[in-house]
C-alpha cells in the first residue's frame, strides 16, 4: 500500500469517524466544547495502554462533566498542548496552569497556584524547609492523589428535605436572571460551597488510600492506620451511615477558616492538632461547644492494637472475651438443646 | 402433621442459632485473631523495612494491574456515582459496560488490543467496544462468506436486537459478529466450537511443548487474515462491509457514516494532522 492511498483512506476514516459521532452531539450542546472535542472523546472505548502499561481512558462523560465545577472551563484550559484534531498524545495536565475564568474579585486570570504554595509548607509537602526531597517523597501527594473531577453537591432550601437542585429557589431566580445557564452554574457553585464538597466518608475514602497502606505508614513511621481507627470511633461509623454532620478527617486537621492544603504536622505548634490546640477542635460551636479541652484527650485513633495503644487493647480484649466467653456458650446450649428436641430418643451408645 | 411442623420449626430455630454463633464468632474472638495477625503483618513490614527501601516497592504486576482498579462510590446528595477509579485518572467515568464474555480473543489479547499505530490505536479501541474482532481480522471466502452480520450481548453472548437506536453511539452493551455458510447452514464466526478450541488451549497451555504451542495457535488463528479490513471498507457509499442498515443503524446514521461530501471539506482542512496510520507497524517506527 502507497502512502498516498494510505493518506486517502486515513482522510476517510477519521472524516467518516466524526461524521459517525457528530449527530448525537449536536443534541446535547456542551458550552464548555468549544473545540468540539467530544466529536471523539464521547466514546466510552477511547483508549488504550500507555508504554509503562497504565490503561488510559479518553472518554469524557458529558453529562457528569456538565455537573462539575470546570464545566465552565474548555478542554484547551487545562490541555494547552492540544492546538490540532486530530492531535498528538496529549501532555500531562498541569492543575496550575492560568485557565480562561476570570477571578471576580481581583480581575485576574484564574489558576490553583495558591495551593501549591499552601501545599509546599504543609505537612504533604515533597520538600522540607530547607528545600530538600523529603525522605520517600514520591509517598507525597499530587493533585490527582486527592482529586477527581470535582462535582457539584447542591443543596435544596425549600423544605429541606433532600439534598440537591431546588426548583423552588431556581425559580426564585429567574424573578431576576434571565439565563438559565448562569443561574443553574451559580446555584450549583454556591450551595455545593456552602456545606462539604464531598461527603464525609468520600473524604476518609481518599485520605485512606494513603494512610491506610500498611507499608505507606510503617516506611513513613505514623502511629495509626488513620482512616481505620477512624473508623471504630462513633464518628467515623455515623460516617460510614452517610452522616454529612459528623467531622471527617479535615474537620480537625486543618484550621478553621485556612485552606485544607494547609494541613499542618502535629508536631507544628500552629497546627490544630497540636498538644495545645487540639482541644479547641472538639470544642467549637459547630460541634461540641460547651465541651472541656480535655475531651480531645482520648485517643482519637487508638486502635485495637497491642503495640500501639495497650491500655485501649486490654480493656477491649476483656469485654470481647467477656461477650463472646457468655453468649457463645449460650447459644451452644440453646444448639443442644434444640438438637435434643430434634431427637428426643437418641443415644450415642447403648443404654444401659 | 402437627410434627411435621415442629421439625421445620426446629430447623429455622437452629438454623438462627447457628447464623448469630457465627455473627458473634465474628464480632468477638475473630476479631481478637484478626487484631493478631494485622500486628504480626505490620511487624514483617518493619522487619523488612530497610530492603523495602533498597528495592522496588512492589512487583510490577501488584502495582500495574492489581492496584490499578478500583470501585468507587461518590455521594452527591441527589444520587450515588457509583465507577471504576482508574488510578491517575481525573475525569469521572460514570459508565459501566462489563466484560465481554462472548469472545475467545480478548481473553489472550486483552480489551484494548490495538496499539501499533499510534495516531489510530486509541480509535481502533474504540471500535473494538461495539465491533467483533472477527468483524474486521477474518476475511470470509466466497465460499463461505454470507454478508450477514448480528448484534451479540456482551455479557450473556447470545444474538439481541439491534441497539443502536436505544443507545447512544459507541457505547452498546454489545457487539457486531459476522456469520458465515458451514455445512448447508449459516453459524456465526464465534462459533462454539473455536471458543471451546482456545479455551482448552488457555487452559492446558502450560503443560504443551513448544512445539504443540505452535501448532495450537496456528490452528486458534487460521481463519484470521493478515490483512484485516480497512477503515474505508465500512466507511464508504458504494459497498460497505457491514450492511448498516440490515444491523439497525437508522437511515441519517447511515449517510453520517458512509457520507463522501465531506471527504472534500477535510483535504481542504489544512492544519489536519496527517500520522503514519497505515504504514506496518516496523516501517512506521523507522520513520
Amino acid at each position: 500500500m502507497n502512502l498516498t492511498r494510505a493518506k486517502k483512506i486515513c482522510f476517510i476514516f477519521s472524516l467518516s469517524f466524526l461524521i459517525l459521532i457528530s449527530d448525537s452531539v449536536q443534541k446535547t450542546s456542551f458550552a464548555a466544547d468549544i473545540g468540539n472535542c467530544l466529536l471523539c472523546h464521547k466514546y466510552p472505548g477511547l483508549s488504550r495502554v500507555d508504554e509503562e502499561g497504565r490503561m488510559r481512558l479518553f472518554f469524557i462523560n458529558e453529562s457528569i462533566y456538565n455537573n462539575g465545577v470546570h464545566a465552565k472551563v474548555k478542554c484547551e484550559g487545562c490541555h494547552t498542548d492540544i492546538t490540532e484534531i486530530p492531535h498528538k498524545a496529549a501532555k500531562k495536565v498541569d492543575c496550575l496552569v492560568e485557565c480562561h475564568i476570570i477571578e471576580p474579585t481581583t480581575e485576574t486570570k484564574f489558576s490553583h497556584k495558591d495551593v501549591a504554595t499552601f501545599i509546599k509548607t504543609s505537612v504533604h509537602g515533597k520538600v522540607d524547609k530547607i528545600g530538600n526531597d523529603k525522605k520517600f517523597s514520591e509517598d507525597y501527594p499530587s493533585c490527582k492523589d486527592c482529586h477527581d473531577e470535582p462535582l457539584y453537591r447542591p443543596l435544596s432550601f425549600f423544605k429541606k428535605v433532600r439534598p440537591g437542585i431546588s426548583e423552588a429557589s431556581l425559580g426564585r431566580c429567574r424573578v431576576c436572571h434571565k439565563k438559565d445557564d448562569f443561574i443553574y452554574q451559580f446555584y450549583n457553585h454556591v450551595t455545593t460551597r456552602l456545606h462539604k464538597s464531598r461527603n464525609p466518608l468520600n473524604i476518609a475514602e481518599m485520605c485512606g488510600r494513603c494512610h491506610d497502606d500498611s507499608s505507606l505508614v510503617t516506611r513513613h513511621g505514623l502511629s495509626t492506620k488513620a482512616v481505620f481507627s477512624y473508623g471504630e470511633t462513633f464518628h467515623g461509623k455515623a460516617a460510614t451511615f452517610l452522616d454529612e454532620r459528623v467531622p471527617d478527617c479535615l474537620d480537625c486537621h486543618v484550621n478553621k477558616g485556612e485552606s485544607v492544603h494547609q494541613m499542618l504536622s502535629h508536631k507544628d505548634p500552629l497546627s490544630s492538632i497540636h498538644e495545645t490546640n487540639k482541644g479547641k477542635v472538639c470544642a467549637t460551636i459547630d460541634c461540641h461547644p460547651s465541651a472541656s479541652p480535655k475531651l480531645a484527650n482520648y485517643g482519637v485513633h487508638s486502635e485495637f492494637n497491642l503495640t500501639q495503644s495497650p491500655a485501649q487493647y486490654f480493656f477491649t480484649f476483656f469485654f470481647i472475651v467477656l461477650t463472646g466467653g457468655t453468649l457463645l456458650p449460650l447459644m451452644g446450649i440453646i444448639f443442644l438443646d434444640l438438637v435434643r428436641r430434634f431427637f428426643p430418643h437418641a443415644t450415642i451408645g447403648r443404654r444401659k | 402433621m402437627k410434627n411435621f411442623f415442629f421439625k421445620i420449626y426446629m430447623l429455622v430455630f437452629m438454623a438462627l442459632v447457628v447464623f448469630f454463633m457465627v455473627i458473634i464468632w465474628k464480632v468477638t474472638f475473630a476479631h481478637i485473631l484478626h487484631e493478631y495477625h494485622e500486628r504480626h503483618k505490620t511487624q514483617e513490614i518493619t522487619k523488612f523495612k530497610e530492603q523495602r527501601e533498597q528495592k522496588p516497592d512492589k512487583t510490577k504486576f501488584e502495582k500495574v494491574i492489581l492496584e490499578s482498579e478500583e470501585r468507587v462510590k461518590n455521594y452527591l446528595g441527589y444520587r450515588i456515582l457509583e465507577e471504576v477509579r482508574i488510578k491517575g485518572h481525573f475525569h469521572h467515568i460514570g459508565f459501566d459496560i462489563g466484560p465481554d464474555n462472548r469472545s475467545y480473543c480478548i481473553k489472550c489479547h486483552g480489551d484494548m488490543p490495538h496499539d501499533a499505530v499510534k495516531e489510530l490505536r486509541a480509535f481502533l479501541n474504540m471500535h473494538a467496544f461495539f465491533v467483533g474482532c472477527e468483524t474486521c481480522h477474518v476475511k470470509l471466502g466466497d465460499s463461505n462468506k454470507t454478508g450477514v452480520f448480528k448484534w451479540y450481548d456482551r455479557t450473556t453472548g447470545e444474538i439481541v436486537a439491534s441497539p443502536v437506536k436505544r443507545g447512544s453511539p459507541g457505547s452498546f452493551k454489545a457487539k457486531i459478529i459476522p456469520f458465515e455458510k458451514s455445512g448447508g447452514a449459516i453459524q456465526r464466526v464465534d462459533s462454539e466450537e473455536r471458543i471451546n478450541f482456545s479455551l482448552e488451549y488457555k487452559q492446558n497451555e502450560k503443560t504443551l511443548s513448544e512445539g504443540q504451542k505452535s501448532r495450537a495457535k496456528k490452528l486458534i488463528h487460521q481463519i484470521v487474515s493478515k490483512q484485516p479490513y480497512i477503515c474505508e471498507d465500512c466507511h464508504q457509499k458504494e459497498r460497505p462491509l457491514l450492511p448498516l442498515e440490515n444491523i439497525g443503524y437508522p437511515r441519517e446514521r447511515i449517510d453520517s457514516i458512509t457520507s463522501t461530501e465531506v471527504v472534500g471539506m477535510i483535504k481542504n482542512y489544512t492544519k489536519f494532522y496527517m500520522p503514519k496510520m497505515l504504514l506496518p507497524g516496523d516501517e512506521a517506527k523507522k520513520q
